[in-house]
């Protein structure tokens, strides 16, 4: 349950120097623009040309957004987000281009650049805004589309751009390569717990994250401990372990379908008919939603996160669970990829109780919840933090109000990103893992 | 010809095709751009019911969103209701409409029509104030946004001046009345009243879209 | 033929009394909106008043304007403000006919030139001068050289005031009103079909008393006649305000007597005295007689999509252009969406063949 806090620390300085030396790619504006459009022309479709054109510019997305209740600036109304995408749809696609063209401003090398701080630092694709929309709108794909546009023109901020080649060169994340992977499952073996890696055959693939391996061993020594009691085949894989996909996080589409197609390829080599996600909420879309249609064809596997499988196990009865040790007030945060984004909300719920713990909703859950302000990779961002400060705010409050004595999460980013505002606001409630929850009260 | 004449002639006979061929043309060439196949596996295979449940749910946000758009929430959907009442069951529309469609319904009394028109057009001034006022809204608010709002208003008034014969001569008011109808008509392809038909597919799709995930939209 | 005797002494040879004559005057000043003040300046005028001449020219018309004035069923002193003037020439009053009649109207208009009265009632066919002749004078010639020397026309009915009835769609004869061929003359149209009585014996008196015509309105009718519409006048109103209408010709409303706009009553659009001066002396007005107002006094009123057509009813609604309007605009966009399409397929194969 406890973190290293010297690795937390170890981890914050890291992110100090993330991006610092990472090449950029220096295109003319033209350049910029043209790849960004040639994107746009890809991605946009049907539904989001209709989504285009019912917005009518209520703005109450903006009552839907962290960034904008925590600022009060309307800069940060979600429907800027994807403007100059809205104005190239009308110029190049819609069904009265010939008439609107004239009275339309073409998209700008000025406004790409312009855009990059508002769809990175300012948004996380929570989603939040699309439950809000009275017409309908499904903003976070368009602002996902807006990213992908802008990844392509070469203009992702500095730090993701860093771990986004990183992962496309050396298929890593934060460093972690086989070799860091192996070094915290000897750890685990020496404590008693086994971690099957590389078997040729397994029914169940585990994944994990770079930021599980680097801070949160607990959580996947404890995904061990249950998959173990649990008499379940499964394995690692020392090729294909990493969960994390920054080509989502980064809009490099090339990335996101490189990491989805890996983690595949290793589960069709050991014939796994489950492949699990550990905590994180990208993860889980990156796989469950998006791997399909990346690869283009069905997935021949079923993706499950850590926390519906363990809910699973749970309903079947073959994860007995001691209460003894969970007298105290819980309080679950919602990671928004997991949750909103992919129908995993009541899972985490019934597993708390099942603990025993008593359990609290904040004012704000499931699929209205707000979001972490920075999980989905954007605590990378160092110029981001003021404004991530901020919107933590607005979970701390929530928090509070519940007078729970912890707060439980299911996403490793969720985590970090809660643990760096809580100790820049100096709020003093843990926040924690629900899977290592889990494994400290497995009966014997 | 008479403006009378002209605007219950010509002028309608053109709006109504402008508007027909208008909408026809932008709906079908905005939802018809085509979609890929979703290959990932839904968790359900509800998608009609998932999106029709959300046509209707989304006029119903949750408590946590409601509580944070009560003004615009309660004012929008009450002018609309308020302009349907006013547009739809005054005396003299349904003779209109009986002459364009061939069937016309009962009416409402006259006392209740002007009602009705009054508080949706006091409601749509009150969200042109706040348009202009919101930092949120006066930001990203355009050109369309503005002419159709006053586009709506204008009718609502001509029509209140009309029915209450307060201004000019009655032919010249009823005029007015049917010329600021079928400027709207002639608009409604053209910008964002085009809502009026888009927010159907658009509500449907997100509800069908998180409904395949599992999660009521 | 122009007679030296006053009007006041012919209405006394005529056997009206000093008192009938002043109760005459009232009326008509109250009438004409004058103040009581100026009932005796009406008096004194009307009495000293010579009789004048007036010629009375009939062309495109049903005679039904001749026959309102002249259908009374007790003599009235309108009617005898009527026998009053002198008239000269009139197809249907006149005792002479043939040569007779036109030497007649001649010998007028040249012992009375510039001081007698054109009354003109029905449309002037422009179309061919045989459709409407009169001893082989088309109606245009005989209208030129009547109004030539006249002192003003008066444009009795709606057909001589605005083309009324000939000029209906599709006008085959190519009817047109007075006003479009004398321009050089003051014209006062005194506009229903046909007007009633008294407006027209209105106007008379007030060119007999003031010698000059009335104001009138942006269409040439005497404003204290066609100044308010019949709506404002109505007693029906109150139904309209409460929105309580006959639906059809016998139902519930239809007998409880209220507002007829459902039924095509054009009363809000038309201008005239009849809500309030009636007809056959005041007895009543088409809607008291449960039939909407055809609008009559109106130039066009049989070109306004028909009687039974009610004011807020389009004049359009054709379905079958608005189904092929509802075709063409989607095949319009199915065609840009097809063309869309085929922009992002030919995007994405050039951004292929380059990477």
């Amino acid at each position: 349950m406890n973190i290293d806090n010297a690795a937390f620390r170890d981890f914050r300085e890291s992110l100090e120097h993330l991006g610092s030396d990472t090449p950029s790619e220096i295109l003319s504006g033209e350049e910029q623009v043209r790849r960004a459009k040639q994107t746009f022309m890809d991605k946009l479709d049907g539904p989001m040309a209709v989504d285009l054109t019912t917005c009518v510019h209520c703005g109450m997305c903006a009552e839907a957004c962290h960034y904008y209740e925590a600022t009060q600036d309307e800069k940060y109304a979600p429907v800027r987000k994807f403007e100059p995408l809205r104005r190239f749809y009308r110029r190049e696609l819609s069904p009265m281009r010939w008439l609107f063209r004239p009275f339309i401003r073409d998209v700008t090398a000025q406004d790409l650049e312009a855009w990059q701080e508002l769809v990175y630092d300012a948004c996380t694709g929570c989603g939040r805004c699309d439950m809000m929309c009275p017409m309908g709108v499904r903003l976070s794909p368009l602002i996902n589309v807006m990213r992908q546009g802008l990844a392509s023109a070469g203009l992702v901020p500095a730090e993701l751009r860093a771990l986004q080649i990183e992962q496309r060169d050396n298929d890593t994340v934060f460093g972690v390569g086989a070799g860091k992977l192996r070094e915290v499952i000897d750890r685990l073996k020496q404590q008693g717990i086994e971690v099957p890696l590389d078997k040729s055959r397994a029914e169940v693939l585990i994944l994990t994250t770079a930021v599980e391996v680097l801070l949160f061993s607990a959580a996947l020594s404890a995904t061990a401990k249950i998959m173990n009691r649990l008499d379940a085949d499964w394995t690692i894989s020392s090729q294909g372990f990493e969960a994390a996909n920054l080509g989502l996080l980064s809009g490099d589409e090339a990335t996101q379908r490189q990491a989805a197609a890996r983690i595949v390829e290793q589960a069709k080599t050991c014939g796994a008919k489950t492949v699990i996600l550990p905590e994180s909420g990208h993860a889980y879309q990156a796989m469950r939603w998006e791997g399909a249609n990346e690869l283009g064809e069905a997935l021949p596997f079923e993706v499950l996160a850590i926390s519906e499988f363990i809910a699973r196990e749970l309903d079947a009865g073959r994860l007995p669970l001691s209460t003894a040790t969970n007298g105290s007030s819980v309080t679950y945060h919602d990671p928004c990829r997991l949750g909103r984004h992919s129908g995993v909300i009541e899972q985490p719920r019934q597993v708390l109780k099942a603990l025993g713990m008593e359990f609290r909703e904040a004012d704000s859950n499931g699929r209205e919840n707000y979001c972490c302000g920075g999980g989905c990779a954007e605590y990378v961002i160092k110029r981001s933090a003021p404004l991530r400060q901020k919107a933590f705010e607005i979970k701390k409050r929530e928090f509070d109000e519940t007078g729970a004595d912890v707060v439980v999460t299911s996403c490793a980013n969720c985590r970090i990103n809660l643990m760096i505002g809580a100790e820049n606001g100096g709020w003093q409630t843990p926040i924690e893992s629900l899977v290592e929850r889990v494994a400290a009260s497995l009966t014997e | 010809m008479t403006l009378l004449d002209f605007a219950r002639g010509p002028a309608l006979q053109w709006s109504l095709i402008i508007l027909v061929v208008g909408v026809m043309w932008r709906f079908t060439g905005t939802i018809l751009l085509g979609r890929k196949e979703d290959l990932s596996k839904p968790r359900r295979n509800t998608e009609i019911r998932d999106g029709l449940a959300t046509i209707f749910r989304r006029s119903l946000p949750e408590h946590q969103f409601e509580k944070k758009i009560r003004f615009q929430h309660a004012a929008g959907y009450t002018w609309h209701l308020a302009l349907f009442i006013a547009v739809l069951f005054s005396a003299p529309h349904i003779l209109f409409f009986e002459s364009v469609l061939g069937f016309g319904w009962p009416h409402l009394p006259n006392g209740i029509i002007l009602v009705t028109a009054a508080i949706a057009l006091a409601l749509l001034l009150a969200l042109l104030i706040r348009r202009l006022s919101h930092p949120v809204q006066r930001l990203i608010s355009n050109a369309d946004d503005y002419i159709s709002v006053v586009i709506v208003i204008i009718p609502l008034v001509t029509g209140i001046l009309a029915s209450a014969h307060i201004g000019a001569r009655y032919e010249t008011l009823l005029a007015i009345h049917f010329l600021s109808v079928e400027a709207l008509f002639v608009w409604f392809p053209f910008g964002k009243l085009m809502h009026t038909a888009l927010t159907f597919p658009a509500r449907f799709r997100a509800g069908a879209e998180f409904g395949r995930r599992g999660v009521k939209a | 033929m122009r007679n030296d005797q006053t009007l006041g002494d012919y209405l006394l040879a005529q056997g009206v009394s000093r008192r009938g004559f002043l109760k005459f005057c009232s009326a008509t000043a109250s009438l004409m909106a004058l103040p009581p003040s100026a009932v005796g300046q009406v008096a004194e005028a009307l009495a000293a008043a010579r009789r004048p001449s007036v010629i009375w020219l009939s062309f495109q018309e049903c005679t039904g304007c001749t026959e309102s004035l002249t259908r009374s069923h007790a003599p009235t002193v309108e009617s005898l403000i009527f026998d009053a003037i002198s008239l000269d020439y009139h197809h249907t009053l006149q005792a002479a006919s043939g040569e007779g009649a036109e030497a007649a109207r001649i010998a007028a208009m040249q012992e009375s030139a510039g001081e007698y009265l054109l009354v003109v009632d029905g449309a002037i066919p422009l179309g061919n001068p045989a459709y409407s002749c009169i001893a082989g004078v088309s109606n245009l010639e005989m209208l030129k050289e009547t109004a030539a020397n006249a002192a003003a026309v008066i444009a009795v009915g709606t057909c001589a005031a605005f083309g009324g009835i000939p000029h209906a769609s599709p006008n085959p004869t190519g009817a047109v009103a007075v006003s479009d061929i004398i321009t050089d003359k003051p014209i006062i149209n005194v506009s229903g079909c046909p007007p009633i009585p008294v407006v027209i014996t209105g106007v008379l008196a007030h060119y007999l008393i003031f010698g000059t015509i009335p104001e009138l309105d942006a269409l040439g009718r005497p404003a204290a006649f066609f100044g308010q519409n019949i709506h404002d006048r109505c007693y029906r109103r109150p139904f309209y305000e409460r929105g309580q209408f006959a639906h059809t010709f016998d139902d519930e409303g239809a007998r409880k007597g209220w507002c007829l706009y459902e039924l095509g009553c054009k009363g809000p659009t038309t201008y005239n005295a009849c809500a309030t001066l009636k007809w056959n002396e005041g007895t009543s007005y088409p809607i008291g007689s449960g039939h909407g107002c055809l609008g009559c006094s109106e130039p066009d009123f049989w070109d306004k999509g028909g009687f039974y057509r009610p004011i807020a009813a389009g004049l359009w609604g054709s379905h079958e252009a608005l189904l092929g309007a509802a075709a063409a605009g989607a095949a319009i966009g199915v065609g840009s969406a097809l063309a869309a399409r085929a922009r992002k397929k030919k995007a994405l194969a050039e951004e292929e063949t380059a990477s």
